[in-house]
């Protein structure tokens, strides 16, 4: 099973994230686990990254993994639930990353995600994918974050594409677009 | 006429291939000028994009919002006349840019205002309006 979920800043939707991967993990066994895309940062990130911690609550195991998503889901063991959170900053060091920039393009991303989603399937890992809406506002001007921005775009909508369950989060309030057995649009 | 708005690499186009046949697309990011519509006269299907620049291109020329709308509801209306004449379909594609900050320049601020008062204005003259978000298509109710 695959679910991606979006929303706005402060929409809800990791919490949103975590429930459903909760529930996943209930119906079907197996280790549950959180996939941080974040690392290192100045005392302010930090703290969001403990505010997040601290609502998540206890049961999970914690990975952290700027970039190599794969890399990461080689460590979870089959029948696991992995929660991803989230897409806009991997995508964020994929493409900007002093440690990354120079190797990886888009293709080469979106080459990793079709792998991580094939291999999760395949390993019969449960994912839930966390992003964030960025693409309403004014079109940027910037030859760089119209780059980022396509990118970005370009992964969601692979990624929904393949997904089983897809969730617009608003206000705390999930709008399903797309549900396991539903027709798909 | 049918409208799709979404966001930026939202999948638009795509949607908008799935649904209509061979349209003609008219679209402002080609260089097509707005009002040049009206000499495609044996189309059937006219699907134009780009509103956000041709708004963008009118700005400078008319410094008043309130005239600028009348003059984009008036080519919206000209296209619904012709829409019912010719018997064909009208396809509009509008970019959803209303949810980021507010900008803080005056010209990109009017366009803001302006490119969201075309999408209301346009969404009571379409029979149907579809939000796109990732490639994903929802009609919006009314």
């Amino acid at each position: 099973m695959i679910a991606f979920i979006s929303g706005g800043a402060r929409s809800g939707k990791s919490a949103h994230a975590e429930a459903l991967a909760r529930r996943w993990q209930a119906e079907r066994g197996g280790a549950r686990y959180y996939l941080a895309t974040s690392s290192g940062g100045n005392d302010e990130w930090q703290a969001r990254i403990g505010r997040h911690r601290q609502a998540r609550g206890e049961g999970w195991i914690t990975l952290e993994e700027p970039v190599d998503l794969c890399a990461a889901l080689e460590r979870v063991e089959s029948g696991g639930t992995l929660l991803l959170d989230c897409l806009t900053l991997w995508a964020s060091q994929l493409l900007y990353s002093s440690e990354y920039a120079s190797e990886l393009d888009e293709a080469q991303g979106v080459a990793m995600i079709e792998r991580l989603l094939a291999e999760a399937r395949q390993r019969n890992v449960t994912l839930v994918i966390v992003s964030n809406d960025v693409n309403e506002g004014m079109p940027p001007e910037d030859a760089e974050v119209w780059r980022y921005l396509a990118f970005l775009q370009r992964v969601h909508r692979l990624v929904v594409q393949e997904a089983d369950e897809v969730i617009q989060v608003m206000a705390g309030l999930p709008q399903v677009w797309k549900r396991r057995g539903e027709e798909r649009s | 006429m049918q409208l799709f708005i979404g966001g930026t690499c939202a999948g638009k186009r795509d949607a908008v291939r799935r649904r209509f046949d061979a349209p003609h697309w008219h679209s402002a990011h080609a260089g097509c000028r707005l009002e040049a519509w009206r000499s495609l006269a044996e189309t059937r299907c006219l699907v134009l994009e780009g509103w956000e620049r041709w708004i963008g291109q009118r700005l400078a020329g008319e410094p008043d919002d309130d005239r600028l709308r009348q003059a984009m509801v008036r080519e919206l209306d000209a296209l619904q006349y012709w829409e019912a004449e010719q018997g064909g379909e009208v396809v509009l594609i509008l970019l959803e840019m209303g949810r980021g900050i507010v900008p803080l320049g005056t010209d990109k601020r009017r366009l803001r205002d302006l490119n969201g008062w075309l999408a209301q204005d346009a969404a009571v003259r379409c029979e149907r309006a579809w939000y796109v978000w990732n490639g994903q298509v929802k009609e919006l109710s009314r």
